[in-house]
């Protein structure tokens, strides 16, 4: 018989895993406070990996005790078991090491992979960027095609190709800028690093794909709402879809694989829209029971672990 | 005191214009407004190398070129960035994703909607 905590710590790693994560990836409210969803998804990433973990450990622990740090410090210092072990309790403890030791391990080989890289695209621009005179911290790129990004890291680096510079007027380049600056500013690459990892450690999960595409968005939308706040011209928010419009327009990726354009397509239709029909703002109470329901999430599944076993 | 960084692009720009491989001596003359020291030029000239920019050929050690042209460099960097995989977007945030044709015209389709609807 499970004990009721391994049970209920396995119910709560099914529902994190698939109905949640596609509920709030659905859910339009996410939109009109893209911060407090991001709270949310990494509520959900967090919780659903400290169950899926626990759910087997407080199962697989069981014939040493009721209580889990003990429990586990018997098994480690080579105590005897007060109950008899069978093959589930070892098949449970192998899947729970397995699993936290992939769902870390890829969470490092990602942060590694992608710092390789940022460092490696960084030593590339700084060859050919030339500081910007009107615009303090950025860097121009001869280069046609409208581009603007930002390496984020210890060093960032934020960077407009001049095709973008001919393109849009200053007012629109001050968005862009803003824009690039808030991701910076919130350190938005390492909201996105564990979801990064989740799609990677867990393919066969069509709600870690979904998960890291809705945060993406979610990214983005957040640093257009920051950035608006820094604008100044009379129609910031007109300013800022015309520079995503002709951004848009003439990247043109020919050398652009079809099955991601669906995605990043969609998605840059969804913030030109926000931007000219803002959503309403969320409520003060509506904000406040979002960020509860993150917080208990977090807490019922750290309780469950660390509370002695029912 | 020119940074590290500034005397990397300046090294490369010479090895962009030269025809032929270059003496570090001579990009040390040609740097001579800059006041920098042979050795100086050497560091440089080896973090370039490290990087994998800039090559010299066993036969004349002192003599080095630009792995790439300026226009293949270019090209390098903008297929990296341009690229539509997720971790590349994990790597740098660019402002806009890659968006199809289609996807485009349907941008700017809204956008003007909106222009008129004022």
């Amino acid at each position: 018989m499970l004990p009721a905590t391994a049970a209920s710590l396995a119910v709560l790693a099914v529902l994190l895993a698939w109905p949640v994560p596609a509920m709030l990836a659905r859910a339009r409210w996410a939109r009109r406070d893209p911060l407090v969803a991001l709270v949310c998804w990494q509520a959900i990433g967090l919780a659903g990996g400290l169950s899926m973990i626990g759910a087997l450990l407080v199962h697989g622990l069981a014939p040493w005790g009721r209580a889990l740090l003990p429990a586990g410090w018997s098994l480690l210092s080579g105590r005897r078991a007060v109950d008899p072990v069978r093959g589930d309790h070892w098949v449970a403890l192998t899947l729970a090491g397995v699993l936290a030791v992939e769902l870390v391990g890829v969470l490092l080989l990602s942060w590694v992979r992608t710092t390789r890289t940022r460092r490696r695209h960084r030593a590339l621009l700084e060859l050919v960027v030339q500081p910007s005179a009107a615009l303090p911290d950025t860097r121009l790129l001869e280069h046609p095609a409208p581009v603007a990004f930002c390496i984020p890291g210890a060093r960032p680096l934020l960077v407009l190709s001049s095709g973008i510079v001919a393109e849009l007027d200053d007012d629109q380049l001050a968005a862009v800028v803003a824009h690039e600056r808030a991701h910076l500013k919130e350190h938005h690459h390492l909201l996105l690093l564990p979801f990064v990892a989740w799609e990677a450690a867990l393919p066969v999960l069509p709600a870690a794909a979904r998960a890291h595409a809705a945060v993406r968005e979610l990214v983005e939308m957040r640093a257009d709402d920051v950035a608006l706040r820094s604008l100044t011209g009379a129609t910031p928010r007109r300013t800022l879809a015309r520079a995503i419009v002709a951004a848009a327009g003439g990247a043109g990726g020919t050398s652009v694989p079809d099955g991601a354009l669906a995605v990043t397509g969609g998605a840059t239709g969804a913030r030109v829209v926000r931007l000219l029909e803002p959503p309403r703002p969320l409520s003060g109470a509506a904000r406040g029971t979002a960020l509860l329901s993150a917080g208990l999430l977090l807490l019922l599944p750290t309780a469950l672990l660390l509370l002695p076993a029912v | 005191m020119a940074s590290l960084g500034e005397l990397e692009r300046a090294v490369m720009e010479r090895l962009w214009a030269a025809t032929a491989p270059v003496a570090a001596a001579t990009l040390r003359e040609e740097l001579a407004d800059r006041g920098v020291a042979l050795t100086t030029v050497h560091t440089v000239l080896t973090r370039l190398e490290q990087k994998g920019f800039v090559v010299h050929d066993d036969e004349r050690p002192r003599r080095f070129t630009a792995r790439a042209s300026r226009e293949e460099h270019a090209a390098e960097l903008m297929h990296e960035v341009l690229g539509q995989s997720a971790d590349r977007q994990a790597v740098l945030a660019r402002f806009v994703g890659g968006v199809d044709p289609a996807e485009a015209r349907l941008l700017r389709e809204l956008l003007a909607g909106a222009d008129d609807a004022r």
